[in-house]
């Protein structure tokens, strides 16, 4: 009996101890284990493994440099034979500030992943048990020791092995290390009382973080400048107190931008130079998201009176003039407003998605693609059909109509909001592009403020009728121009109807162009029978079967449009503008050509802009393009190079990153003295303003060249 | 009552208006050790400038932090510091553990520890304002600092070569203090002059 019994006991703690495949171990304050990424050893392949560490609230442990105080975690293997183990891999660090110290290392939870190489030879079918033991400093006021010893059992396979449970594990920790390579052109120089760390990183960031991982190089408590220089950002780094001046300089760089933190790994060899790379420091402080938030409501208050938002918004203030007198109309402009703002989110929060999905993007990009430009016209017509009186829509969004008596609902408030917005677009990427563009370039949630004060901006008039009955009084009384009003807002409606006309013959060619113009013909048709049928408010079968076929025009017109009017055109280069750019002799804009210009020595000047930037149209015709301008630039021998993004081109929209931009228009003017900082000229430009700006950047060079 | 509290006012902005930043100093080998002066454990006041024309030897000390108590645990500490004063060093232990925080001690605790870990420094400065402690720029504790006879800091870092809360390290270890004191005072050329110290950071 009892011997039975001590078998049964044995065998039981035999198989857990051969099911258990890891066990934690550690203190209170940090919990290790080791985990593996598979479920079992292949001979000769590496294992990926890692110590994964759970720290308690307010305690940290340390990455390999762990800077002014603490200690790297380490393992000490106790492998079998023939196994050998890698260095322990490291994640990108935090900041862990007690002033006047700086640490490296890691809160709440990390995995140092690190790779294990099983012999060639070693024999399927057996376990094998991967010991350690793994030491460490937690610390959080205080700091204490910590150990375990860890180990891991796994089956010996020759076949492919699965994800074990701590693979997402894995995969979550692959995203945090430091990308290799030198992707970014990181650059180190030594100046004096300075350690400069130069990069050209792909996106723009707004806060950037150097961790050096030799010690006694870099002072880790004292701030780190972020400059943006000509071509790119620096970093100004102290040099330790009584360190000495390393001939390489490694670590780990870490950008923030509105695409979140990216992380780099560096090894520069460090050179001496006189003096620091020139550059204007990149400043994330509170104001600047004030200023950009009030610029951002400024703009949604002009928004107002853009031709494509003023009809909508007119209507809605008619709609509202007849509801005056009525109790809680402020509720209605609450609901409009909610629908704006939250229209604004949703398309900041696609177009964050998009860029997080690794899109190339930036403010206008709706407008890069030609099938939603042509929709657009089609949407705008169909507006302005319906301004003019061919048709009226049955649950009147509008608000406008004959057929409406009194509130219309919260609800449709609501939905004029969201069709205000949707309209709005088109309008917002010619003036605001760069303002949205820069929103767009910070964290999440500047970004969503900048939006909402957008939003607020835009809502703000129709708000503060409908909260303030006594501004009633200086709005008109109900009566017959209601009607002659609307009909003549179709006018700014045509305009833009012709404006993304332009703009769709910009992306696919004439031909394109006739092929949505000709599908405004059946749209126009089908808004017709419509509006007639409505009219002769006709019974059953009639009535159904004028539905019908006004649907079908419509649809017809529709992929009449899109079928044939969206095929997008070779892009031939430079031929954006004809008018301003063969004239003045434009190149088409390349990284590779500007800086063999710039190595010559030739002043360049770029224009960065797009066919449906009204803005930049407007500039090159009226200060580019001016004879004066002209002049000047062919004295100066200036080159040209011009920079297309009308369409999505993934080099234009990294080159505008590199200059802190996400949006067009931008002009770079760059003088004959090669690594000088270029001039950024303003976005909205008179001939006074380039003229003068060639003048101070290249008058100076050439005085330079004079005194040589 | 309103002019006084005017005046109190604009007397209190005058006075943070001159108060100087606090320097942010730094102790660089090669250069004169920055001056100090504070209570040691008997409430005697030490000043650096007392101890020109001799080696002075200052240690970070918080006898809660593991690092510290690995050397004084294992006696290391201890040793070091007779055969510096052996040589005719002044030891003087620094104490920049704020109040309330990890380490802080007054002047019968810091005397109670010293003769019970049998420690022999010349005195133990209590520096609870951090104010010694910001103008070396002490990071951690142990942090050490080798002033030669002009005052001239001729190391600065860590204790030794072995950075763990291991007292099995110790035996293995190069000592820098020691190893500082005996090629200066043989006039040689100091070959190690700064290292990063390790240790628990100082609790300011």
């Amino acid at each position: 009996m009892g011997f039975s019994v001590r078998r049964t006991a044995g065998l039981a703690i035999a198989a857990a101890a051969l099911a258990s495949p890891a066990h934690a171990s550690g203190s209170r304050n940090v919990q290790a284990s080791l985990v593996s990424e598979t479920t079992s050893i292949q001979p000769g392949r590496p294992l990926q493994l890692g110590l994964r560490l759970r720290m308690a609230d307010g305690w940290h442990t340390y990455w390999k440099n762990p800077a002014d105080s603490g200690l790297p975690t380490k393992l000490a293997w106790k492998l079998p034979e023939g196994f050998t183990a890698d260095d322990l891999q490291w994640p990108r660090p935090e900041r862990i500030s007690a002033p006047p110290l700086m640490s490296y290392g890691y809160n709440e939870e990390v995995l140092l992943p690190v790779v294990v190489h099983p012999p060639a030879d070693l024999p399927a079918g057996q376990t094998v048990r991967l010991a350690t033991r793994a030491d460490w400093l937690e610390c959080k006021e205080i700091c204490l020791p910590g150990k375990a010893e860890l180990e891991i059992t796994l089956p010996v396979e020759t076949q492919a092995s699965s994800p074990s449970d701590a693979a997402p594990l894995f995969a979550k920790t692959r995203g945090l290390m430091p990308t290799e390579g030198d992707v970014w052109r990181a650059r180190a120089l030594s100046v004096p009382r300075r350690l400069v760390l130069s990069f050209t990183p792909s996106v723009t960031p707004s806060e950037a973080y150097f961790f050096v991982d030799q010690p006694q190089v870099v002072e880790y408590a004292e701030p780190q400048k972020l400059l943006r220089t000509g071509d790119g950002f620096t970093l100004e780094l102290t040099p330790a107190v009584n360190g000495q001046t390393p001939s390489r300089l490694s670590g780990v760089l870490v950008a923030e931008s509105g695409q979140g933190p990216r992380a780099i790994a560096v090894d520069a060899v460090v050179e001496s130079a006189a003096a620091a790379p020139a550059g204007t420091e990149v400043v994330h402080t509170r104001a600047s998201l004030w200023v950009s938030l009030g610029a951002a409501f400024l703009g949604g208050l002009l928004l107002n009176l853009m031709p494509c938002v003023l009809p909508v918004l007119s209507l809605k203030v008619l709609g509202f003039v007849r509801q005056a007198g009525e109790t809680r109309v402020w509720r209605h402009g609450l609901a409009f407003a909610a629908g704006v703002v939250l229209s604004f989110w949703a398309l900041a929060g696609l177009m964050l998605a998009l860029r997080a999905g690794g899109e190339r993007i930036g403010w206008g990009f709706q407008l890069q693609s030609p099938a939603f430009v042509a929709i657009l016209a089609l949407l705008f017509l169909l507006i302005a059909l319906n301004l003019l009186g061919v048709f009226e829509i049955g649950m009147s969004m509008m608000g406008a109509g004959n057929r409406v008596q009194g509130a219309t609902g919260l609800a449709s408030s609501f939905w004029s909001g969201l069709l205000a917005t949707v309209v709005a677009t088109p309008c917002t990427a010619p003036f605001m592009g760069s303002a949205l563009g820069f929103g767009l370039s910070q964290p999440k949630l500047q970004s969503l403020l900048v939006f909402t004060a957008l939003g607020l901006g835009m809502s703000a008039p129709y708000l503060l009728l409908s909260a303030s009955p006594r501004l009633l009084r200086f709005v008109p009384k109900p009566g017959p121009w209601m009607a002659r009003f609307k009909e003549l807002l179709a006018v700014p409606m045509l305009a833009t109807v012709v404006f993304l006309c332009w703009l769709l013959g910009q992306q696919t060619g004439v031909d394109g162009m006739a092929w949505l113009l000709a599908g405004f013909i059946p749209v126009g048709l089908g808004a017709w029978v419509y509006g007639r049928a409505s009219q002769a408010a006709l019974e059953g079968r009639a009535h159904r079967a004028s539905m019908a076929w006004a649907g079908v025009l419509v649809a017809a017109g529709i992929a009449l449009a899109l079928a044939r009017g969206t095929v997008p055109v070779e892009a031939v280069p430079g031929a954006a503008s004809p008018v301003a750019g063969q004239s003045l002799g434009w190149e088409p804009f390349s990284v590779e050509r500007r800086d063999a210009l710039l190595a010559q020595g030739t002043p360049v000047l770029i224009d960065f802009t797009a066919s449906w930037c009204l803005s930049c149209q407007v500039n090159e015709r009226v200060a580019l393009s001016t004879p004066a301008v002209r002049a000047k630039l062919r004295e100066h021998g200036v080159a040209l190079l011009k920079a297309d993004w009308t369409r999505r081109d993934d080099r234009i929209t990294e080159a505008l990153a590199s200059y802190g931009r996400q949006g067009v228009p931008l002009y770079v003017l760059y003088g004959r003295e090669k690594n000088a900082p270029p001039r950024l000229l303003p976005e909205v430009l008179t001939p006074g303003i380039v003229l003068s700006a060639i003048d101070e950047h290249l008058g100076r060079s050439q005085a330079a060249e004079i005194r040589r | 009552m309103n002019r006084n509290a005017t005046l109190r006012a604009t007397g209190l902005i005058g006075a943070l208006l001159l108060v100087p930043a606090a320097a942010r100093a730094q102790a660089t080998v090669g250069q004169p050790a920055p001056a100090f002066s504070a209570p040691d454990q008997t409430g005697a006041t030490r000043s650096l400038d007392a101890y020109k024309g001799k080696w002075v030897v200052l240690e970070w000390v918080n006898h809660e932090c593991p690092f510290v108590k690995k050397h004084y645990g294992s006696g290391n500490m201890q040793k070091t510091q007779a055969a510096a004063e052996a040589k005719g060093a002044v030891w003087l232990s620094v104490n920049s553990s704020a109040p309330g925080k990890q380490g802080a001690m007054d002047g019968k605790l810091a005397t109670s520890l010293t003769s019970s870990k049998h420690a022999t420094p010349t005195a133990v400065l209590l520096d609870p304002e951090g104010t010694v402690g910001r103008a070396y720029g002490a990071k951690t504790t142990p942090h050490m600092f080798v002033i030669d006879p002009k005052g001239t800091i001729v190391y600065a870092g860590a204790i030794d070569d072995k950075p763990s809360t291991d007292p099995g390290d110790v035996p293995g270890a190069k000592n820098y203090v020691l190893a500082a004191l005996d090629e200066a005072m043989a006039g040689k050329p100091v070959s190690v002059t700064s290292t990063q110290p390790y240790g628990c950071s100082v609790k300011y």
